[in-house]
């Protein structure tokens, strides 16, 4: 039996083990910085949603039954969805970490406080409580959670904008790692590209031999790099859900659908950016020559 | 041969028209050069070694540009030509390096089936022809196995047998019998001259081997200095009087 037909260019040699090795590692990396990105974005939206429309309304020198009224006032304003005051046992809890659990003295003025829920899309309900509270009689401050959401949020936005750019780094980095490889490869091969060309191969012919090679060289490496990211981040989740209690503020890594498509479509983008970075780098190299 | 005339412009399969060469800013290699090869000629080239002969031919393989002058194939100017149709003109040439070229990682039938293979052709279309023409050349045994473990004989057959594969309309040898013995040498100008011969090849050889030329009645142009003559006298009287060039060959 006649043995199958070898590829018009050789087997893959030491130096594209090389090349295979940086490029799994550039996509274990922006998988993983792609993965922060889509998390920062989650927590962000997730934590956000949760605090804003929120206010925290503190009462001074007012007592239990004073702050009940003031928060049947505040239910009634224009766009209060609800209002709650504390009870004595949660405000003792919020001190907790400074008191400790033997309680307030009882000489310490120690505000009272309300939690108001408005309505979605209620607008800036901040100076409106204020205002009800103020004409009512009390001396009340109105903290409006979204001032520092929005804080917050700008800090991740700023995270994920960071962790996109590292991805877009990482790709560029990438890219011009498998360009540089292909010009060395077409150097290394300048022999049997000399000859293709003698024989008449056109320009489109002899990139494409160099554009399947890198491409199926990007999708394994990207595929390997894609694995080692997803069991860094598997890693990561049991670290995680192993570690301290409180980790609400930070971004919490899955394995959702979308996190999962993300460890997918990496190796194909590698497969992809090689296959278009050896092509360019050959038709442009070939130009060169008559 | 070197003098131009008018009705030899429409068949030459080669025409050099005014030709010069040099690399970089080196002084010029070919100044000058006029050349016309008519289809279904067959012809020497030869000259001292670093005269030009192998820039020269690189000129009519179209790896590389004139400095000045054109370069015509099959009646095409090449200089006018788009990288495609220069691709497809190649087509029609085939070549045998002095150093062989093979593709290490081939087999004998692969590196004969190549320029088939860059023709898109299917390997169905053309295993026959290509283990036919192997045989032909006496490697009908060694089809699958691989430049280096073939003799320096058998490697030029498959340099040849790869050259001649897709019937070109010119072939052009770069000193096919330098790395072979002398049996070796005429069996394969023999084939050469075959092929000229049964298929209206037009072949030109470049060799510094006079023995060789002397016992062949084929026009011979000589490169020095950069300029090309046709080469006169140099024959024995019994070659000038053969009328078939097969008839000296062993």
């Amino acid at each position: 039996m006649k043995p199958r037909e070898n590829s018009l260019l050789p087997l893959e040699d030491a130096r594209e083990a090389a090349l295979f090795f940086v490029v799994g590692a550039l996509c274990f990396l922006a998988a993983l910085a792609a993965l922060s990105a889509k998390s920062t974005y989650g927590a962000a939206r997730a934590w956000t949603a949760e605090v804003e429309g929120e206010f925290t309304v503190s009462l001074s020198g007012a007592d239990a039954t004073a702050s009940a009224e003031a928060a049947k006032l505040l239910a009634k304003v224009e766009g209060v969805k609800a209002a709650r005051a504390f009870t004595d046992a949660e405000i003792n809890e919020l001190l907790e970490p400074n008191f400790g659990q033997s309680g307030l003295p009882a000489d310490l003025p120690v505000p009272r406080l309300i939690a108001v829920t408005a309505d979605t899309g209620a607008g800036d309900l901040g100076p409106r409580l204020s205002l009800a509270l103020h004409e009512a009689g009390y001396d009340a401050a109105v903290d409006a959670h979204s001032e520092w959401a929005g804080d917050v949020r700008h800090m991740l936005a700023v995270s994920r904008i960071a962790a996109l750019s590292i991805v877009a780094l990482l790709s560029a980095t990438a890219i011009a790692v498998i360009a540089f490889a292909t010009h060395a490869a077409l150097l290394a091969r300048r022999d049997i590209v000399d000859v293709l060309h003698i024989a008449g191969a056109r320009d489109r012919f002899i990139a494409s031999l160099f554009e399947r090679r890198f491409w199926l060289l990007g999708l394994r490496a990207g595929t390997v790099g894609a694995l080692v990211a997803l069991a860094s981040v598997a890693v990561l989740i049991a670290l995680g859900r192993s570690g301290a209690e409180r980790t609400g503020l930070l971004p919490q890594l899955s394995l959702d659908f979308p996190d999962l498509a993300v460890l997918v479509v990496t190796p194909v983008i590698a497969g992809l950016a090689a296959r278009i970075a050896a092509g360019i780098t050959v038709m442009r190299s070939l130009k060169t020559v008559m | 041969m070197t003098q131009l005339r008018p009705d030899m412009f429409e068949e030459a399969a080669v025409r050099l028209d005014g030709v010069s060469l040099r690399y970089d800013s080196s002084e010029e290699i070919l100044s000058g050069i006029d050349l016309v090869l008519k289809p279904g000629s067959f012809s020497f080239l030869t000259g001292a070694s670093g005269a030009g002969k192998s820039s020269l031919l690189k000129l009519l393989y179209l790896a590389q540009p004139p400095t000045r002058g054109e370069v015509s194939l099959f009646g095409r100017p090449t200089g006018r030509l788009t990288r495609d149709q220069l691709s497809a003109l190649r087509r029609r040439v085939g070549v045998v390096f002095q150093e062989f070229r093979l593709l290490t990682h081939l087999t004998a039938y692969e590196n004969v089936a190549l320029p088939l293979r860059v023709m898109g052709r299917k390997e169905s279309q053309y295993r026959r022809d290509v283990e036919e023409l192997l045989t032909w050349v006496g490697l009908g045994e060694r089809l699958h196995k691989r430049p280096e473990t073939l003799s320096g004989g058998e490697q030029q057959r498959v340099a040849i047998a790869r050259a001649v594969v897709t019937q070109p309309n010119l072939l052009i040898a770069d000193e096919p019998t330098g790395n072979v013995d002398p049996d070796m040498g005429a069996r394969l100008m023999r084939l050469f001259f075959e092929l000229n011969k049964r298929l209206g090849t037009t072949v030109i050889i470049a060799t510094h081997d006079l023995g060789l030329i002397r016992q062949i009645d084929a026009p011979v142009f000589r490169l020095a200095n950069g300029m090309l003559v046709q080469e006169s006298g140099e024959k024995t009287p019994a070659a000038r009087r053969r009328t078939d060039p097969l008839k000296a060959m062993p």
